[in-house]
């Protein structure tokens, strides 16, 4: 974070990429291809410098004032809550984090469920907090992909896992138990831009918020 | 055997302490200049005495063990519940107010913080028993000048007040769970969450439009004018004349100018009770002071008293300034055979002038002692043979045989 230079915006990488793009170009402070950046994981708009970083390291570039800005999911922030301000729901990325097991499981809602669930997922501390929160036992298992293998090879009872369009559970025989919470695209800036540099990050903010329609 | 050290605390080397030290140093000696007595308080309190003070989250993050007698005690994670006891305790036959000043390491389990750093260092000032503005304008102008006793140059204080949020939160008409649920959505700064819970309710009030705005509260005068035209309760209106208040004091104070006002400060408003404020220094993620007007920790030691204060993180003080190179030595001082006591004595005049003087362990021939010069990296070389006469060496120029005292005296003086 530079006092005197640009704002700066941390996007992701993946899914929310393009979304998250073509967002910033409607609010005219950049034009860039998707290529462009995806090649130089900096670049200078005309208004904002754009960083490119992976989608759970959004938070850590923010929080750290490494960027003024920065757009992420929801699900992201649940794993890695910080210091910084989430302020605008930006709408788009609509995923939902739900429990998904086996086709053939006895579980369906929390009166099925077994005195202690072991399940696999790649968010270990929202896992844990919704079932803490409902009062079920739980034995986590974190893994980093795949997630959808582990109830097959029989390691766990089910998954805890995001999905868009439930097809890829589907495809491995898994169905929707039980929803944690619903997540979109976010966007978060640092605690002290939001004090330091008001005017420029403010105007910045409206522009996006304008551009996706939630002008208020 | 592990070299680094434990994860999360680290071995300051020489720039950094020395950087680290000397903000220290500049910070303290502000807080003297303006009457705070500096105190030592102990690495480790009982559990008993931060249980009084502290939230439980604060509690969560403390490395606790069990002294001999099974006691839990802890290493401080901050010290302003250890300077309450101290003055509820030893100090309390001293009249009030009462202006303490303190600074050490605090630990934290917690690993999210500033570069993962669990070990920080804190410097403190606490006014005790002095309630209304102008004590508030005391600690703040003090926070203004301690950053820049530091060095810091450019830096902001955005000061805001407790009591505008606790009349909100009093006037809002919302149902008990949802203001819990409200309050829980502002402390982590979720704008988006605390949008969907107002939206939710059928009653809309000023207030409500006054939370959905929180973080952009913030101007000169003003926003005072602003809000005091929004809000209808009169916990929340003291609280903007308070902040009117102390802003023309800060004036007079003459830190005018760095001063903005944040009527949507999120603090942990558990604690704080009245006028609370953040020093902001250039190109840094958080703040790097922060205080505010606590004055219910007191009487839960048995003393009841208002009281304010504040701390500045060292850690992010010497991240601003650090400087690319360490202070230089400027002499290095070699010998041979008789010329030890000549080196010693040198040594001794150029220290008294304050410089930086090293005088080499084992004699050396000329050559080695310029090699050596190169492994100090000191200023200057002064060779001292023994007779009337030392060598004396500036890197870039010829090297001169002058006596000793001229030496000391054009080294003291800067000429070269």
């Amino acid at each position: 974070m530079k006092s005197n230079g640009a704002v700066s915006i941390a996007l992701p990488t993946g899914v929310l990429m393009n979304d998250a793009l073509s967002l910033l170009t409607r609010t005219g402070l950049v034009s860039m291809t998707a290529e462009e950046l995806g090649r130089q994981l900096m670049v200078e708009g005309p208004g904002v410098r754009v960083i490119l970083v992976r989608p759970a390291d959004v938070p850590a570039y923010v929080d750290h004032g490494a960027a003024d800005l920065g757009i992420v999911g929801k699900d992201i922030l649940w794993e890695s809550p910080g210091s910084h301000y989430e302020l605008v729901d930006l709408k788009f990325g609509g995923c939902r984090l739900v429990l998904a097991v086996p086709e053939a499981s006895s579980v369906n809602g929390p009166d099925t469920w077994p005195p202690l669930l072991r399940i696999a997922t790649k968010y270990p501390r929202t896992t844990t907090a919704w079932f803490e929160h409902v009062g079920q036992a739980v034995e986590v298992v974190q893994l980093h992909g795949s997630v959808e293998l582990a109830p097959q090879v029989g390691l766990v009872d089910g998954i805890v896992d995001l999905t868009a369009t439930g097809r890829t559970l589907r495809e491995n025989g898994l169905r929707v138990a039980a929803v944690l919470g619903s997540s979109t695209a976010r966007l978060i800036a640092n605690q002290a831009s939001m004090k330091t540099r008001t005017a420029a990050v403010q105007s910045v903010i409206a522009k996006l918020r304008e551009a996706a329609g939630l002008d208020r | 055997m592990q070299l680094g050290g434990v994860p999360g605390f680290r071995d300051l080397l020489p720039l950094e302490a020395e950087v680290l030290r000397e903000a220290q140093e500049s910070l303290l000696g502000e807080m003297r200049r303006w009457g705070y007595r500096h105190v030592i308080t102990p690495l480790v309190e009982s559990m008993e005495v931060l249980d009084l003070g502290l939230g439980v989250d604060q509690r969560r993050r403390l490395f606790k063990f069990t002294d001999q007698r099974g006691d839990v005690v802890a290493i401080v994670g901050e010290r302003t519940v250890p300077v309450a006891r101290l003055a509820a305790g030893k100090l309390r036959g001293t009249p009030l107010p009462m202006r303490l000043c303190y600074a050490g390491p605090v630990v934290s389990t917690a690993e999210g913080r500033f570069h993962h750093r669990r070990e920080t260092y804190q410097v403190g000032a606490e006014l005790i028993g002095a309630s209304g503005p102008v004590a508030d304008a005391e600690v703040i102008a003090l926070a203004a000048r301690c950053m820049e006793a530091t060095g810091i140059r450019r830096y902001q204080i955005d000061v805001g007040h407790a009591e505008f949020f606790h009349g909100i939160m009093d006037a809002v008409r919302l149902p008990e769970d949802v203001k819990a649920a409200v309050r829980a959505a502002l402390a982590a700064r979720d704008f988006v969450g605390l949008e969907s819970l107002l939206e939710g309710t059928p009653l809309k009030s000023a207030e409500h439009e006054l939370l959905l705005r929180f973080p952009a509260l913030r101007g000169g005068p003003e926003i005072l004018k602003a809000a005091s035209g929004l809000i209808r309760n009169k916990r929340s209106e003291v609280a903007v004349e308070e902040l009117a208040r102390v802003r023309e004091l800060l004036l007079r104070h003459g830190i005018g100018d760095v001063v903005v006002l944040d009527l949507g400060a999120i603090r942990d408003f558990d604690y704080y009770t009245g006028v609370i404020f953040e020093g902001y220094g250039p190109d840094l993620g958080q703040p790097v002071a922060q205080g505010g007007r606590y004055d219910g920790l007191l009487a839960k030691f048995g003393r009841p008293a208002p009281a304010t204060g504040f701390v500045v993180q060292l850690d992010l003080v010497s991240e601003v300034l650090a400087s690319p190179r360490l202070p230089r030595i400027d002499a290095a001082i070699a010998w041979s055979g008789s010329g030890l006591s000549t080196a010693l004595r040198l040594g001794s005049t150029l220290r008294l002038f304050g410089m930086r003087a090293i005088v080499d362990t084992e004699a050396r021939g000329a050559a080695e002692a310029k090699s050596w010069w190169q492994a100090v990296g000191a200023a200057n070389l002064v060779y001292c043979r023994g007779g009337s006469e030392v060598t004396w060496a500036v890197e870039g120029q010829r090297a001169r045989n002058l006596p000793p005292e001229q030496v000391a005296a054009r080294l003291a003086g800067g000429i070269s």
